[in-house]
């Protein structure tokens, strides 16, 4: 569907320009017509009945609760009761939640950006690596992206440790820095660097295999053209690889974003073990916080909705060039 | 399971990395170049695992040496202790329950979603209908909502189909976690096989549904195997809603069984947490080994037509 | 055949419905209460000794046969999420135990069974008054004590000894004994006190005539900011500050690992500590037992002498509100607070839920300083929203912030107005 659809290896004979999707095939006589027309209902069906039930379900209960009052006492039954808007003017008029979501978005920004820029570099140099440090480095990558978000925070948090961690050890014994039970995550800024490191270092091995992937299916004669030309490294990636890669670069950046946007786990356990809980909660920590923490069901359910909205705004632009493409 | 797909041999027709003919001149350059890039390739494969060696080192350190100022980079004094502890200690939540949880409730949510969404992207690659495009923005926006919000009105879908405390009841919930995702991924790659296979398949006498079973099914292994990797990762690490839907100690899934290491009394079993994690590890870099080679290429024609 | 398809696609979706109805029979069959029932009790944590546990279940089904009464333990990580789910579903534990800080969200939402009447029968004015309280919501009876733990200081013998010093008799010569040793021993804590340990800094206010926060018609006012509390808050800052090397933002979490290495002179931790810092080096979390020779231990000095008044933790516990047996959790319930139950509580050093138990704490320093010190122990304000301030780690934050050296008054200030909007939200 896309216009730089030539990157499809599987299947080397393929055709130039590739054929859009068709609802090919031999012609039908009417009943079969009928049936053929009710066949995509019928393959999404399963699909469809999960999400409705274990999603849309709740879902709907979660924008009703947005406009009740819902606290814990309706949960064991109490009669919720209607306030409109209420919720969400509250939301919108505290602070908190402004200040949480600019450190979100300001957080989730740092994140994708690193994340991306890493991983490409990664992958532009695995291309070039020789099979043995390939290998190595695949593996290397393939353990970290492994590794569940909640242990590594934990071994993270643990490596930074105030008393008894490596750094803050090498930083003392080794480079002789006053470094002796510093704690890394009391300032906001230095919480939100460890914090940054692990969701990065995590993240990354999905970034550098997914765009490892897409250089290998870019032509040789291409890269090689480029490099006739003398063009710079930079240069060449910019012109003559890029847009090969664009959708692969414009899809991953999307999901990065909605996933570093809702981080979660990292944070709130990074909490745990240290650190200022009002200075470093994220959006995703807020909303656990405001809803199961303390039982305000119903404020929670507002402040997921705007974070949907928000995140709708950000990818609107993906979103329309999606549409764009799929009316081909 | 991916054991079970059948696998054409077309299916591995990926080209490998290509070796660059250099130029005339710059082969000398270009070989200063590799040995940089190598070096700096060995610290980044350190950076990488750094934190999964110390987790692996800690494991293996008696509890009493781990909190102690002096640091010891590898285990010296060796032992097996927190795996017995883990494994075997009489009075703890049992290991092997909470494996047997995750491995079943995993591989189902890996093996349902993919069917589902292979049906699925079938559906919206291969015809033209009314609202697709509103199921595919659906399915964006999906993946947008905040999990952590859902939590008590999931609870309450489950309690009322009477699935708290079951193996299919938090498989449904992981399913439908993962299944956004995998529709999205799988779709563009159903997109990046052309439909003249399926074709000329016909054309040879097969039925249309032989030809997607027998020709595109086949080529989809690797895309199937990308984001298998993905919904087992995610599935597998679930913590959340596994503590809240499944709480019955014997329904217990691993990351919630870790959690057991920490009491109120404010004592943590730091060597046993890292030898939990390290015995949970295991079970996706062996899933991760098996499929490694085909995730590669499987990753590209997915996440990228979209 | 293209049909085939989108029924292979029914048949799956059908499948998976008619397997998520098959698993219907499950939940205990509706009805009057069988004579096999099933009585589901939480207990959290490994606090509760194995003696217990097996007195509880031969006691139980000893006394009502055929049925049966099963101990699911649970972890003290995400127990108020988990409670906020299960026992508002048809698969809902029958008996809690519940931390006595989270008890007052849960009297307070109607989720647990009202146990007015059964007040006389489970103990009565034997009960921890305390914990009756937080267990109480709207004059009704829901929550019943089941053990609480003081808060003792425990020290090096010799490095007090060798600092000069004796056990501390006001609350003001605590603080000045552990900034001398803190002085005399460049790099180790006089008073080991991690600045999210909150718990430790309420005996300073309440000593001076403070409060955490007042009831007054119909409404909460956080007090940290009069006059009385932030004296005690500056007592406080000047120990975190000049007695204590711990980290400004850490936990009060594995206290027993600093006075082990030696690092933590003196701490003040809940009594079942003693046990930490004894277990056998070899143990899953190893202890120092070649220290208990050197190991003392007293009360919290009160501001005037006398033992101070310490924040006491420990749990309550109560029944489902939704349990499907509540006769039988009930029965549960007052084996758990009979006396030969409680009994083994005090016998591991915890205070039993029952005043008149206090004897069987024993005879040893440790026992006499806990017994002194339960005497005394006070609460967090019995809102039912106050869980909602520990969850949003208001107090961590504050303390940590005062650790740091931060200017008390303004940061006291801020709380304060933070805690009414929660309290009062």
């Amino acid at each position: 569907m896309s216009t730089l659809n030539s990157a499809r290896p599987r299947v080397p004979d393929e055709p130039k320009e590739p054929e859009l999707p068709q609802p090919a095939g031999p012609k039908l006589s009417g009943r079969a017509k009928l049936g053929t027309k009710l066949t995509p209902y019928g393959l999404l069906v399963p699909a469809l009945a999960v999400l409705a039930v274990v999603i849309g379900w709740p879902l709907i209960n979660l924008i009703i609760m947005s406009f009740q009052k819902f606290g814990r006492a309706q949960v064991f039954g109490a009669p919720p009761e209607w306030i409109g808007f209420g919720n969400y003017a509250k939301v919108l008029s505290d602070s908190t939640f402004w200040e949480v979501l600019g450190r979100s978005l300001l957080f989730c920004l740092v994140c994708v950006v690193f994340t991306m820029l890493l991983g490409t570099l990664i992958a532009m140099m695995m291309v070039r690596l020789t099979k043995f440090f390939r290998l190595l480095l695949s593996v290397g990558l393939l353990l970290a992206w492994a590794m569940p978000a909640l242990t590594a925070t934990i071994v993270w948090g643990w490596i930074f440790d105030t008393d008894y961690g490596v750094i803050n050890n090498v930083l003392v014994n080794v480079f002789g820095l006053d470094f002796q039970q510093h704690s890394w995550l009391i300032n906001p800024v230095s919480f939100f660097f460890v914090a940054a490191i692990i969701v990065i270092w995590g993240a990354v091995p999905f970034v550098t295999f997914t765009v490892y992937a897409g250089l290998t299916q870019v032509p040789d004669e291409v890269l090689e053209a480029a490099s006739l030309d003398g063009a710079g490294y930079v240069q060449r990636f910019r012109l003559i690889v890029f847009p090969y890669l664009k959708s692969i670069f414009v899809v991953i950046t999307i999901l990065q974003i909605i996933w570093d946007l809702r981080v979660f786990t990292q944070i709130y356990a990074l909490q745990g073990i240290g650190g200022i809980k009002e200075q470093t909660s994220t959006l995703g920590v807020y909303i656990y916080q405001t809803s199961l923490g303390s039982g305000e069901y119903g404020i929670g359910g507002a402040i997921a909705v705007i974070t949907v909205i928000i995140l709708m705004a950000i990818s609107l632009y993906y979103v329309r060039q999606s549409i764009k493409e799929e009316e081909l | 399971m991916t054991t079970q797909t059948p696998l054409a041999p077309a299916a591995t027709r990926v080209r490998p990395p290509a070796s660059r003919t250099a130029g005339n001149g710059a082969v000398r350059r270009r070989k200063t170049t590799t040995v940089v890039l190598s070096i700096i390739s060995v610290f980044i494969f350190l950076c990488a695992v750094f934190p999964v060696y110390w987790m692996i080192n800690t494991s293996f350190q008696p509890n009493n040496e781990i909190r102690s100022s002096t640091l010891h980079f590898w285990p010296d004094n060796f032992t097996l202790r927190n795996y017995y502890t883990v494994l075997f200690e009489p009075g703890r939540t049992p290991f092997l329950p909470a494996l047997g949880n995750s491995l079943v409730v995993t591989l189902l949510t890996v093996t349902i979603a993919l069917v589902f969404a292979f049906l699925a992207s079938l559906a919206v690659t291969r015809f033209r209908f009314k609202s697709r495009k509103a199921f595919i923005l659906t399915i964006l926006i999906i993946q947008m909502i905040p999990a952590e919000a859902m939590i008590v009105s999931t609870y309450r879908v489950l309690d009322g189909w009477h699935l708290l405390n079951t193996i299919i009841g938090l498989t449904l919930v992981y399913v439908a976690t993962v299944l956004p995702f995998t529709i999205w991924t799988l779709r563009g790659f159903v997109n990046g096989i052309p439909v003249e296979l399926e074709e000329a398949g016909m054309v040879d006498g097969l039925s249309r549904s032989g030809a997607f079973w027998k020709i595109t099914f086949p080529l989809l292994a690797p895309g199937l195997v990308a984001t298998g990797v993905f919904g087992f990762i995610q599935a597998w690490n679930e913590f959340l809603l596994a503590l809240v839907v499944n709480s019955r100690p014997d329904m217990m899934t691993l990351p919630v069984w870790l959690r057991t290491f920490q009491t109120l009394t404010g004592t943590t079993n730091w060597a046993a947490i890292m030898a939990g994690s390290t015995l949970m590890a295991i079970p996706v870099i062996v899933f991760f080994l098996i499929v490694q080679g085909r995730m590669t290429s499987g990753l590209v024609s997915g996440a990228v037509k979209g | 055949m293209k049909k085939k398809l989108g029924v292979l696609a029914l048949v799956a979706a059908s499948a998976l419905a008619l397997t998520s109805c098959a698993s219907n029979g499950d939940p205990g069959s509706s009805g009057a209460p069988a004579a096999d029932a099933k009585i589901r009790v939480w207990l959290v944590g490994t606090d509760t000794p194995k003696e217990a546990r097996e007195y509880l279940t031969t006691t139980f089904e000893k006394e009502n046969p055929g049925s049966k009464l099963i101990i699911e333990e649970q972890s003290w990580t995400g127990l108020v999420d988990k409670l906020n789910t299960n026992l508002s579903g048809s698969d809902s534990p029958d008996v809690v135990e519940v931390g006595n800080t989270q008890a007052a969200a849960f009297t307070s939402a109607g989720a647990f069974l009202d146990l007015t009447k059964e007040f006389d029968s489970l103990g009565g004015k034997d009960l921890l008054p305390g914990f009756v309280e937080a267990g109480s919501y709207d004059g009704k009876f829901y929550a019943a004590p089941l053990y609480s733990g003081a808060r003792l200081v425990f020290f090096k013998k010799d490095a007090l000894s060798a600092a000069g010093l004796t056990v501390p008799t006001t609350l003001a010569d605590y603080v000045s004994n552990g900034k001398k040793l803190a002085a005399d021993n460049a790099g180790k804590s006089g008073i080991w006190w991690p600045g999210q340990d909150w718990y430790n800094a309420l005996p300073f206010i309440w000593e001076n005539g403070g409060e955490v926060a007042t009831f007054k018609d119909g409404k909460w006012s956080s007090a940290f900011s009069t006059a009385n509390s932030l004296e005690g808050l500056k007592q406080v800052q000047d120990a975190m500050v000049n007695a204590s090397r711990a980290p400004k933002d850490g936990k009060e979490d594995n206290p027993q690992v600093g006075f082990c290495d030696g690092t933590s002179l003196q701490l003040s931790a809940p009594s079942w500590v003693k046990w930490s810092i004894l277990a056998p080096a070899d143990s899953e979390t190893p202890g120092c037992p070649d220290q208990e020779e050197n190991l003392g231990v007293y009360a919290l000095p009160g501001k005037d002498g006398g033992a101070a008044s310490v924040m006491a933790g420990g749990s309550n516990i109560a029944v489902s509100n939704k349990s499907k047996n509540p006769e039988l959790a009930t029965k549960a319930l007052k084996i758990i607070l009979s006396d030969e139950f409680q009994t083994i509580y005090a016998k591991n050093g915890l205070v039993p839920a029952k005043l008149s138990l206090a004897k069987e704490l024993g005879t040893d320093e440790v026992a006499t300083a806990t017994a002194e010190a339960a005497g005394k122990a006070r609460l967090t304000p019995p809102s039912p929203k106050w869980a909602d301030v520990e969850a949003a780690g208001l107090l961590q934050d504050f303390f940590v912030k005062i650790a740091q050296g931060g200017d008390v008054e303004s940061l006291a200030k801020e709380l304060d107005k933070k805690i009414d909007g929660v309290l009062n939200g």
